[in-house]
């Protein structure tokens, strides 16, 4: 009755998009309430979709309901349009359209000041949310990649959204410029990789509807080889998307635009589409348990390496985009361990090993779903430090508990959860999350790189903590700092109330595992894409496979650890970290203050592989190519008297000269025809 | 309903009389000019349209015989199908919004309208015409009227660029015309026939009795004539100085619909009489593509000027339509039994590029020709921070930079994706899928010249190099031409059907027609 309408969800934002942008103009909130409006519709179509088919019985058998239309054929293959709704889809679908609808009404309190740019910025970020749903209800690969690219160029105008005539001037609005530059560029080239992928699946398969394409007979038929080749080429385009080692440097960067759009395009949403599509195509990355291996090592790396970088950052925003790239490693991470087993699992036919595996999938998506409430959370925080401290610097900050009282108690809970501390909602899914990891080291021949793995995110767990609370106390604790002085209080109940609803999720969505979610978001190996059938394994379950597993109390301590730490060095200041880095001039602190030289390592590849060759096609271009025309030209011009008249520069004696050739080849043509002809 | 109607001539006669009557307006009636021009390719405009829709096109063919002399028939046939019909509305709709676009501050408007009714006609001709020595004259014809808009209306290097663009291009024709005359006597002794009939059909039904190193030799130098229309590298360069001098409407119409009449000559005549030549081909119409694809990316890397850069994504572009032709060829050469839909794939979607490649290159060379106008300079490192400024240019230039680069969702990408899975399917019958490798660094590289050239030039700080204090947005009916070619650009981006349903019936029967034609 409503599934029938899913595709609605990503329409009405979409309508809502050229509506704000054509008819809202000027400096009022029309185009906000408008957008709010949108934002609000999605949300109830959304829960009411979900809703009738958790209830459905399509659910319970199949595990999915789609529909499509033909879009075109392409090579004789038909492209389709259409919807997908299974569990995976209802939980990407409620927590982005719930993020959405808090952080438009958000923005009304933070984007007021804007004036005329706001109805851009609204329409900009409903077309977004038309993306983001896009891709989450789409049926196939085709639709699922237009829809990625249009967040991607969502992203692209809202990181830029102050790159001309920036409040803060000149310099400001080059480095958004340049960040939005750096953010397309970097994803692009995922995106060519996610296309190619979509090229062999394509030919492989003879269609991309997810249906005809996650069939275990119809695997069975394609080439192994080519799957992996696949697989491998769509993790091309989540690495891009989702800020994965090496493309990960376009995230800080990011920053530069609005903290709302970091908030929900750079931390709860737009980059967990990369998550969303290694879930998506579980069944085909199954396949391989080589392929999974590599997507857990880059999470891995991708995990400590960002979490080393927020270590030594001074913004507080770019600190939570570190801590968001390192979290989106822990979710590949998990689906690289679960996927690993499954893949083992199928291959030796042990329903044990593929249950395990199935456990790294649902830590992996629980994990997104957490993030994104966390995430959502402690941006907004930021956000509504920056809009009273007018600063994002953190050693400006200091002391603002006392002033932002809602502010600081919420962002303590998101710290709390992103730090996994216990019964928070962190603590849950990444615990998961290393015991998937844990077991994977156990299991196959190159299993003990998944150890490696392992110890890889148990250092980050300390990291996190860490740099957490480093930010926290630096911002909330401590004495005043300077900005803390001249800042504008607590933020109005616009931007307050959003904040409270996300720090209640933010604590609470962890339980939601103990009451059924682990059913929605299950594979089931068997049936190789099944997703959905099974019912929850009860809270007791849960809570007893947490608290038995010693593990879970290394990472506690681990985090406990971190927490302290911090709040020795940034809130009783009885350590001075300067100790640590020789005050700022050790390799390793210079190291992680400028990302490991990515910055400079992205410049130098488009540098020397760009715009080098550029140049010297170009000096090529003219010296050779048109040289040798140009050469040749002039020797017949100057074997012939009527160069002297080329000369003239006389518009009439060129004129003269076109039609004079002309006539000649026409009456030459004619002489011919009449030759031949007459023979 | 156009039964009595000959309608394929009106679409010649109508520009034509609107040529004369521009021509007519002299001292102080200039002005009307504009809106002469704009009722007559208006009406054209709305021909086209109808034609577009028109499912029997059949009955539309018109045949005279023009010239029955000594042993020689040249024939007045005009002719449609998917393939022209697409081309006759992007040049119909080319002109018109050229038309609008155009302010009259120039001198001398009503020539230039003049010159732009010429121009529709000899296109129309060329897209229209079913007889080979109608479209050589037609080919022609468009060159004049292309000739006098750089020489006349053009930058300060008009005169080198305007010579430069006529002599290469008309040497080019020359050895087409070469082809044309060798092809259609051959054809007429192979056919036993007393008389030489220039006719596409006569000509045509002769193609699989060509001997297979005449096929070789001919379509070489139909291809060499062709190439350097599109242009493909090295054949290239007159069109960076032709669009760099042009003014901004002629290079419209010179990149929007005459590059086209290249790769329409490949498909319709040189794969057409030619099967087993263009097949002996395939592999360095393949290495032709695929360099212009990556040369000229990289030469958009290196661009200053705003509008130079585009003229060299043309040739990217152009290269993407002639790969699409290419990864046909290939398919149907290394397949034991190819599937029609597969080898009828590049075709397909090698016309669908040029009519998007078309749609979107107009966007793109009116956003460039304005900010010279109206800045006074193209030069990117002078520019900076103009979308502040000139939010209404900065919406249209993005829209058309993203659409170019094969943003999903607009037109430029269905071709792009549509032209790399033909050649994915291609390469992987020749058994080396890496070669997609060139056309993924293409999609990179296109993604970073033209968001680059964004940054500099819309983005970033307001530039303090040049005086700002003049600078003016597009004006209403700038505006308006601007909207409409992006109104078309989503539309067709968002349900590629549209052209798709006009072009697959076309490529279907092209390929089953040059599969029976191949030489046993």
């Amino acid at each position: 009755m409503f599934i029938e309408y899913t595709w609605l969800i990503p329409a009405i934002p979409l309508i809502m998009f050229v509506i704000v942008g054509l008819l809202a103009k000027g400096d009022n909130n029309r185009g906000g309430g408008l957008a709010i409006l949108g934002a609000l519709a999605t949300l109830v179509i959304s829960v009411l979709v979900v809703y009738e088919f958790l209830t459905g019985d399509a659910y319970a058998t199949e595990g999915f309901v789609t529909e499509s239309i033909k879009w075109f054929s392409i090579g004789g293959y038909e492209i389709t349009l259409g919807y997908y709704v299974d569990g995976l889809t209802c939980i990407m679908l409620l927590f982005s359209t719930f993020i959405s609808l808090l952080i438009f009404v958000y923005s009304m309190g933070y984007m007021d000041d804007q004036g005329k740019r706001k109805s851009r910025y609204y329409a900009e970020i409903s077309l977004f949310l038309a993306g983001m749903t896009g891709l989450i209800v789409a049926n196939n690969y085709l639709m699922m990649f237009v829809f990625w690219e249009v967040m991607g160029l969502c992203s692209y105008l809202l990181i830029g959204f102050w790159s001309f005539n920036h409040p803060q001037g000149d310099e400001a609005s080059d480095n958004a410029a340049s960040a939005a530059k750096k953010a397309f560029l970097v994803t692009r080239l995922g995106d060519a990789s996610f296309m190619a992928g979509l090229f062999v699946l394509l030919y492989a398969f003879q269609s991309l509807d997810f249906t005809e394409v996650f069939n275990v007979a119809a695997i069975g038929n394609v080439d192994h080889n080519l799957i992996v080749i696949a697989t491998l080429l769509l993790f091309g385009g989540a690495i891009g998307k989702s800020a994965q080692f090496p493309l990960q440097d376009w995230l800080p960067d990011a920053m530069a635009g609005p903290t709302t759009v970091s908030a929900l395009i750079h931390a709860a949403t737009m980059v967990k589409a990369g998550v969303y599509l290694v879930a998506r195509s579980f069944p085909l990355f199954t396949q391989s348990a080589e392929v999974m291996l590599f997507v857990g090592l880059i999470g891995g790396i991708t995990a400590i390496l960002a979490a080393s970088m927020a270590l030594a950052n001074n913004n507080i925003k770019k600190v939570l985009a570190f801590s968001t790239i390192s979290q989106l490693g822990y979710m590949f991470m998990a689906l690289g361990a679960g996927g690993y087993l499954m893949a083992l699992g199928m291959n030796n036919s042990d329903p044990a090993l593929m249950a395990l595996g199935g456990l790294g999938y649902t830590a992996g998506v629980f994990h997104m779903l957490n993030h994104a409430f966390f995430k959502a959370q402690l941006f907004l925080g930021s956000g509504s430090v920056i809009h009273s401290t007018g600063t994002e610097d953190m050693r400006e900050m200091g002391g603002l508990g006392k002033k932002m009282k809602s502010t600081s108690i919420t962002m303590m809970i998101g710290s709390l959860s992103i730090a996994g501390f216990p019964f928070f909602s962190g603590f849950w899914s990444k615990d998961l999350i290393l015991d998937t990891v844990l077991n994977a080291s156990k299991y196959g021949s190159e299993g003990y790189l998944f150890a490696i793995v392992w110890i890889l995110g148990i250092i980050t767990v300390l990291m996190t903590a860490f740099y957490m609370f480093r930010m926290w106390y630096m911002t909330f604790g401590g004495p005043e700092g300077p900005a803390t002085e001249t800042c504008h209080g607590e933020s109005p109940k616009s931007m307050t109330v959003p904040l409270w609803l996300l720090a209640i999720f933010a604590f609470g969505s962890g339980f939601l595992l103990l009451f059924g979610l682990d059913g929605i978001i299950t594979i089931d190996a068997a049936n190789g894409f099944l997703v959905g059938t099974l019912a929850g394994e009860g809270a007791l379950y849960w809570v007893e496979h947490m608290l038995t597993n010693p593990y879970t109390y290394l990472s506690i301590g681990l985090a406990l650890i971190g927490i302290f730490v911090a709040y020795l060095m940034y809130s009783r200041f009885a350590v001075n970290p300067g100790k640590f880095n020789k005050e700022g001039t050790s390799w390793l602190y210079r190291a992680l203050e400028n990302r490991w030289w990515f910055p400079q390592f992205y410049d130098w590849v488009s540098w020397t592989f760009g715009y080098k060759v550029g140049k010297t096609v170009n000096a090529f271009d003219q010296k050779v190519v048109d040289g040798a025309v140009n050469g040749l030209a002039s020797a017949v011009v100057e074997s012939g008297e009527s160069g002297k008249y080329m000369q003239t520069g006389n518009v009439g004696n060129y004129a003269s000269v076109v039609m004079l050739g002309m006539s000649v080849i026409f009456v030459g043509a004619l002489l011919f025809i009449y030759y031949m002809g007459g023979m | 309903m156009f039964d009595e109607i000959p309608i394929l001539t009106l679409m010649l006669v109508i520009p034509l009389v609107g040529a004369a009557l521009t021509l007519m307006m002299g001292k102080g009636k200039e002005k009307f000019a504009k809106y002469v021009a704009g009722i007559f390719s208006g009406i054209v405009l709305i021909l086209a349209t109808i034609l577009l829709f028109e499912e029997n096109v059949a009955a539309l063919a018109e045949n005279h015989v023009w010239i029955d002399a000594a042993n020689i028939r040249i024939s007045y046939i005009l002719e449609i199908d998917g393939l022209s019909k697409l081309m006759v509305f992007l040049t119909a709709l080319l002109i018109f919004l050229v038309v609008v676009f155009e302010s009259s501050e120039s001198d001398r408007p009503n020539y230039y309208h003049t010159l732009v009714m010429l121009m529709q006609v000899g296109l129309m001709g060329v897209y229209l015409s079913a007889d080979y020595f109608l479209f050589y004259i037609m080919w022609e014809v468009t060159l004049i009227p292309m000739y006098f808009m750089i020489s006349w209306y053009g930058g300060p290097r008009r005169h080198y660029a305007a010579i430069k663009f006529f002599i290469y291009t008309h040497v080019a024709s020359l050895v087409m015309l070469i082809g044309i005359f060798a092809m259609s006597f051959q054809a007429a002794e192979l056919l036993g026939s007393p008389i030489v009939d220039f006719s596409f059909a006569v000509v045509a039904s002769a193609a699989p009795l060509f001997e297979k190193a005449f096929q070789i030799l001919v379509f070489g130098m139909l291809f060499f004539g062709f190439a350097v229309k599109m242009p493909m590298v090295p054949f290239h360069t007159w069109l960076p100085d032709a669009h760099v001098e042009a003014p901004t409407g002629g290079s419209v119409l010179l990149a929007g619909v005459m590059l086209k009449m290249g790769s329409y000559g490949i498909i319709r005549i040189a794969l057409n009489v030619f099967p087993e030549g263009s097949i002996w081909w395939a592999e360095i119409i393949m290495v032709v593509a695929l360099v212009s694809i990556v040369y000229g990316a990289y030469a958009c890397v290196a661009q200053t000027d705003l509008k130079k850069m585009v003229a060299y994504s043309s040739i990217n572009h152009m290269g993407m339509v002639l790969l699409g032709i290419a990864a046909s060829l290939l398919y149907i050469k290394y397949t034991a039994s190819p599937v029609e839909s597969l080898a009828s794939l590049g075709i397909t979607f090698a016309v669908f590029q040029m009519f998007a490649h078309g749609l979107v290159t107009a966007v793109l060379f009116m956003v460039c020709g304005f900010t010279g106008h109206s800045v006074g300079t193209r030069e990117m490192p002078l520019l900076g921070g103009l979308a502040g400024k000139m939010p209404y240019l900065a919406t249209f230039m993005m829209i058309g930079f993203m659409a170019s680069l094969g943003l999903p969702g607009l037109v430029g990408f269905w071709g792009e994706f549509g032209v790399i899975f033909s050649f994915y399917v291609g390469a992987e019958a020749m058994g080396h899928i890496w070669l997609i490798v060139f056309c993924l660094l293409s999609i990179m590289l296109n993604a970073g010249f033209y968001i680059w050239a964004m940054q500099r030039t819309l983005f970033g700080r307001e530039t303090t190099k040049i005086d700002m204090s003049k600078v003016h947005d597009v004006s209403k009916a700038q505006g308006f031409s601007l909207a409409v070619l992006c109104i078309f650009i989503a539309l067709f981006g968002i349900w590629p059907d549209l052209a798709l349903g006009v072009i697959e019936p076309f490529a279907s029967s092209f390929i089953d027609i040059f599969q029976g034609a191949l030489l046993p």
